[in-house]
Order: C-alpha cells, then structure tokens, then sequence
C-alpha cells in the first residue's frame, strides 16, 4: 500500500524539512508516482502565487520550537515534566529536523565535555598520587 | 523565538564591519547544529562539511538580504536546507520538481471569489513578507500565552493540523481528545488569526487555510 503525505509534509519536503527517513521516503515516491509529482507542483504553483500556509509560517519562523538552553536542560532531564513531554513531542511526533540536529549537536558537546572533564580528573589523579615521589627521585 | 537575539544583532553587525573574530564566533555558535542538520541526511562527513562550508559563504554573501530581526539561526538553517538540496540534485538523489507551475496543475491555486490567474496577483516580496510576518507574529503570541498557561495540549493540536496537516480524527486519537474539541481549538485559533487579515487589512484570499 502506496504510504500517504499530506500537503503540509509535501510543503515541508520542498523546504528540506522533514525528518530524514521521510525526506528519504519522498525522495523514493516520488520516481515513480506522478500524481505525488503533480501534487508537489501544484503546492510550488501555490507558493509562485503568493499563498501563504500556515504550517511553512510555523515551521519557517520555528514558532514552537525550544530554545538552545531549552534543549540542553531537556538534555540534562532538568525540565519540569510537561515542557519535557512537550519538547519530546516535538522531537518526535512532529520530528522537527532543526531541533533534533541541536540536541545532537549538544549530546556531541557534552560528550566531549565529559571527555575533557575525565580526561582532566584522570590527570589530577595521576599527578596527585606520584607528585610525592618527584623529590625523592631527584 | 528559539534564540537570544539581542546578541546576535551586535554579532552579525560586527560581521558586517569586516570583524574576523565575530565571524569565528558565529562559526564556533553554529557549526555543530548545521554539521549535525547536513550529516543527517547525506550520512557522509566530508560532504557534511563541504554543505556547512558553502552554507557560511552563502550567508556571508546574503548578507545584504540578512533582516536582523530575523532569527539567525532560521536563516542559516534555511541557507543550509537550500545548498543541501543543491547538493542532493546534482547527486540525481533529489528528484527536480518544475519551479513554475505548469497548465495541469494551476487549476488547484487559483484564487478563490474570481477568475483571477494566481499569477496575477503575485505581488512583491515586501508585501508577502509582511503578510507572512503579521499572521507569524499572531502564532507567536498565542503559543506564548498558551505556554504560560501551561497548555501544552493546544500547542500540539496545532502543531499536529498545520505543521502536519493531520485532520482532526487523527489529532484526537494521538492527543486522547474528542474530535469535538479539536474542532474547537482549531475554529478559536482560526478565528484569532482571521481577527489579524482583518484589522490589518490584509488580503484574506492569500490565506485559504483561514477561509475554506
């Protein structure tokens, strides 16, 4: 059975604004359905106009999405439960490309982080327990 | 908005003076979202990167056309989303979709009330963007007073219709609501955003969503 696309993901294709599996999946229907061509045309002839939509005002402008702090306390599970629940929503659900490419840029940062960070403690450690020999070497 | 912007302001300023070190900083800020945008979709570092790299000359060189009040980062995302999709084309993975509306298509966009051509109302850029900053403005607003209130609920009902477009039987079996109270949600949402056509006298035949 042939997977159905509504307009406002259609709109969000051309704006190389779905998540990635669907961008893909489009990407694949499209070779080979060409009512799903026509129905793309159709929203580009839109655009030509001068319509507006309000999901590509939405996403365009990222009327709801979180902030970068946001994100990052979303991250360190410090937000209370319904902003959390609804950052995942839109994670998720709505599968926001932009926020979720911030929240792997921010997993990678504090991974690194966390390297330096052990990386540092590891050294404190190193240090802190041969110090002592250093005179007596000498 | 998903950003500080005040700082960025005096950032993309100090850019536009010439100031090599603002332009690391905006490097340093972004590089790793955008990366992380690109990679998701070409699975390829070094291309990723090659996208990030034309995505910084390419606002470097849009620079002029940059609206500071604008968020910075929607603009280098879009920039990003554009020479990825370039790069996606000359690939052959994206397949070329025609940029001008043929024949066949154009009896789905005429505008209601008339047998205007869309194209004959094409109007110019400034007053598309002002059309579309008034009813992002109205968006804008009503999220913040439902976020204040907590009501997370109606955010994603919207999100869910417009962002998606799913209809409301959808929208009420993943939010567990009554199809009744979706249509509620959406009719007052509709109703605030159809108050601004109004009292700014914008063109309501530009906004079929708001009208059908």
């Amino acid at each position: 059975m042939a997977t159905s696309y509504t307009d406002s993901e259609l709109s969000a294709y051309l704006d190389e604004d779905l998540p990635q599996d669907r961008m893909s999946e489009v990407e694949n229907a499209l070779r080979n359905d060409q009512s799903l061509v026509d129905r793309l045309t159709a929203i580009v002839g839109q655009r030509d106009a001068g319509l507006h939509t309000l999901g590509a005002i939405w996403r365009r402008e990222r009327l709801s999405c979180p902030d970068r702090e946001q994100l990052g306390s979303f991250l360190l599970g410090i937000l209370d439960d319904s902003q959390a629940d609804y950052i995942r929503f839109h994670l998720s659900t709505i599968g926001c490309r932009v926020c979720n490419a911030s929240l792997e840029d921010l997993r990678t940062q504090h991974a690194a982080a966390e390297d330096v960070a052990a990386t540092e403690s590891r050294r404190r450690k190193y240090f802190q327990s041969s110090a002592g020999y250093l005179s007596s070497n000498g | 908005m998903t950003e500080s912007s005040q700082p960025n302001v005096l950032l993309v300023e100090e850019i536009r003076r010439g100031k090599p070190e603002a332009w690391d900083q905006l490097i340093a800020q972004y590089e790793g979202r955008l990366l992380a945008f690109v990679d998701s979709r070409l699975r390829r570092r070094a291309a990723s990167e090659d996208v990030v790299q034309e995505t910084f000359i390419g606002f470097l060189t849009s620079l002029p056309n940059y609206d500071p009040q604008r968020s910075l980062e929607s603009w280098l995302f879009s920039i990003a989303a554009h020479k990825l999709t370039d790069y996606l084309r000359r690939e052959g993975r994206r397949p070329a979709i025609p940029l001008s509306t043929g024949e066949k298509s154009s009896g789905n966009w005429e505008l209601a009330g008339g047998a205007r051509q869309a194209s004959s109302i094409a109007r110019s850029g400034e007053r598309h963007k002002m059309e579309d900053g008034a009813i992002a403005e109205g968006i804008a607003e009503q999220i913040e007073k439902w976020k204040s209130a907590g009501d997370w609920q109606k955010i994603q009902c919207m999100e869910l219709l417009f962002v998606l477009g799913w209809p409301n039987k959808q929208v009420a079996e993943e939010l567990e609501l009554s199809e009744q109270q979706v249509a509620n949600f959406k009719y007052d949402f509709l109703e605030r955003l159809r108050r601004i056509v109004r009292s700014q006298r914008l063109n309501q035949d530009v906004f079929p969503e708001l009208y059908s």
